[in-house]
């Protein structure tokens, strides 16, 4: 196991940036989730890192080598493929231990591995099987077996869940970050499902058009997004964003289609300002008095309601616990939580932070 | 019922549409096998008669009067050059054309189109006079070379096709599991060519086997090849058409013994390389 450095990678297909300069460090044993819109180049971030892609610029450190020029096969990591991209003229067993046998490490010392990695998986009894005779889930558990057997500096996955179904999915989840800790390997995961990224994650980096938008903690993503690119990719449902401006006083802010919000006292983003207030769906609440909000759809998931409401023009999604009896078409009363109101800056998107 | 009655009224039309066009096809074959058992007077009658006297006559003359073993083992060298040389570097190159990003590959390929396309009878004359300055005429090499070269460019067509289907994510799982490029290829994507490779060296058997052209143009006394050597058995003489008829189910036979081997094989390639995994 060991930590990796990358410092202002920059690739360009042809006269076509697609990375501008990333710097990402990468903690011994940590779980790094790279996430992002298709054609953010969380992709090709992670063939940097494995050596797949030759770098424009920019270095790669992993423990303390620097494998910027290095082959793949020298790189010492492991990378299992979204198309899982098992070899199909080899069992299981073979497809596992085909790492072992390129480095010319003893029959008996792969088998023995092949064997352990197999039942930390749950494989064993699937050895001598052919991928093609393999279920989806089973072929991804080969995949990680593949890259396990190695026991490599670094894990890299490529979108691996994304040809299971939604409940294998939950359950492969589970399990690589219980492989993460039986291992207490380093990872780097791309995926561009934030829930993906928000339960495995250790640190998640959100990527956009080649740039990283922000780094942290998936709840530092959650409570302090960094703009509103973040604001509004991180959380599920998406977060409201309003777009208007603060009034004189600094205690009102008023929509571009007029709907108001008061505030108790001044938030503290300046006065007379326009803004982009962030306003996660989960933080509205039904109340006995409050703003008049009109219900449009209701969309019961079972455990909550996800409610989509006219706002005095503007359309905002709330998530209600507790089955509250509301119909479409109902008029009701929403109260917003002030302290977990978020600003943005109208023209670059960044967050605005309170002053008071 | 009614309409797994229908679906089966359906089954016996198209078995016997299907029995009508197999016929059909086999006509010509019959065509041929049919006068290499009859007499002469017999071979030339129109319409053909269906009932006559069968002989082996002169399948027994063609196979040992008429130097046919040494006309087939020229034929076999020929081919087995041809395939030999054809089908590993026909495999080196679409696997790299398959591999180099399209802009590159695609002028390439249609260069090779354009050369598959070129009229053969024209490259004839030049390779026969290539062919007499080196004083080749009338050798192996020469021939194979030759044939190799009007054949090598569907072969890496057809094998480029069979590398597209094979993932590059293959590639790219070897290399990370310590391959270099060449031990990624003979390992790993090599093993899954095969079907691909066999087809191309079926392909370029048979081209190999009933050219005539080239055959005729540059080979002499000592490296004639069957189909040039049956066309002149038969001649005008029309009393040599039974044996005319013995020599062309003579050359057919090694490739019948062939196909039936590796039809499997064969099958299972054609529709591997056509149907995207």
């Amino acid at each position: 196991m060991a930590p990796v450095t990358i410092q202002n990678a920059t690739k360009s297909f042809g006269g076509l940036t697609v990375l501008h300069g990333i710097d990402v460090e990468i903690a011994d044993g940590e779980f790094v989730v790279l996430v992002g819109p298709s054609g953010c180049g969380k992709s090709t971030l992670l063939r940097l890192i494995a050596g797949l892609e030759d770098m424009s610029g920019g270095k790669i450190r992993i423990g303390d080598r620097d494998v910027t020029d290095l082959h793949p096969k020298d790189r010492d990591i492991a990378l299992v493929f979204q198309s899982y991209a098992l070899y199909p003229h080899m069992t299981v067993a073979e497809n596992m231990g085909f790492s072992l046998r390129m480095r010319d490490v003893p029959k008996a010392e792969q088998d023995r591995k092949v064997q352990m990695a197999a039942q930390i998986l749950d494989l064993s009894q699937l050895l001598d099987r052919y991928p093609r005779q393999l279920s989806g889930g089973q072929r991804q558990r080969v995949a990680m077996g593949r890259a396990i057997v190695r026991d490599p500096q670094v894990f890299l996955f490529d979108e691996p869940l994304s040809n299971l179904d939604a409940k294998l999915r939950v359950q492969m989840r589970a399990e690589i970050r219980e492989l993460h800790k039986k291992l207490g390997a380093t990872i780097v995961y791309v995926t561009h499902d934030q829930i993906e990224a928000m339960t495995m994650a250790d640190k998640i980096v959100v990527m956009r058009g080649g740039h990283v938008e922000q780094m942290g903690t998936p709840l530092d993503l959650y409570d302090r997004p960094a703009n509103v690119f973040v604001a509004g990719f991180i959380g599920s449902p998406a977060m409201n964003l309003l777009t208007g401006s603060i009034d004189a006083a600094g205690t009102a802010f008023v929509s571009q289609k007029g709907a108001r919000i008061d505030f108790p006292a001044p938030v503290g983003v300046g006065t007379g300002r326009d803004v982009v207030l962030g306003l996660r769906p989960e933080d509205i609440a039904i109340a006995e008095s409050g703003l008049d909000a009109k219900v449009r759809i209701v969309e019961p998931t079972g455990a909550e309601l996800h409610v989509i409401l006219d706002f005095h023009g503007e359309t905002l999604t709330a998530v209600l616990h507790g089955r509250p009896d509301i119909r479409e078409g109902e008029a009701i009363k929403i109260a917003l939580p002030h302290q977990t109101l978020h600003f943005f800056d109208t023209q670059s998107g960044d967050r605005l932070v309170a002053t008071r | 019922m009614s309409m797994r009655s229908q679906g089966r009224r359906r089954g016996y039309l198209l078995f016997a549409a299907l029995c009508i066009f197999t016929f059909v096809n086999l006509i010509p074959l019959l065509w041929a096998v049919l006068p290499s058992f009859k007499y002469p007077a017999d071979a030339f009658t129109i319409p053909p008669t269906l009932i006559f006297e069968p002989t082996l006559e002169y399948h027994r003359e063609v196979w040992f009067e008429n130097d046919f073993f040494r006309y087939l083992i020229n034929s076999l060298i020929v081919s087995a050059g041809t395939v030999l040389i054809s089908v590993p570097c026909g495999t080196l190159a679409a696997y790299a054309l398959s591999r180099i990003p399209r802009r590159n590959s695609g002028p390439i390929l249609n260069v090779l189109f354009t050369i598959r396309m070129f009229p053969h009878m024209l490259l004839a004359i030049p390779f026969f006079v290539m062919g007499t300055f080196l004083n080749m005429i009338d050798s192996y090499p020469l021939l194979i070379l030759a044939l190799v070269a009007i054949n090598q460019p569907f072969t890496i067509w057809l094998l480029h096709g069979f590398f597209l289907d094979i993932p590059r994510d293959l590639d790219e799982a070897a290399a990370i599991d310590g391959c270099n490029s060449w031990q990624a290829f003979r390992i790993v994507i090599l093993p899954l060519a095969r079907p691909g490779m066999t087809v191309a060296a079926l392909f370029s058997l048979l081209m190999s086997y009933n050219e005539f052209l080239f055959a005729l143009v540059l080979t002499g006394v000592e490296t004639k090849t069957l189909p040039v050597a049956i066309a002149s058995f038969g001649g005008e003489d029309i009393s040599l058409w039974s044996i005319s008829a013995a020599g062309a189910v003579g050359i057919m036979l090694p490739i019948v013994v062939i196909m039936l081997f590796l039809q499997r094989n064969l099958v299972s390639g054609l529709t591997a390389g056509a149907v995207k995994g």
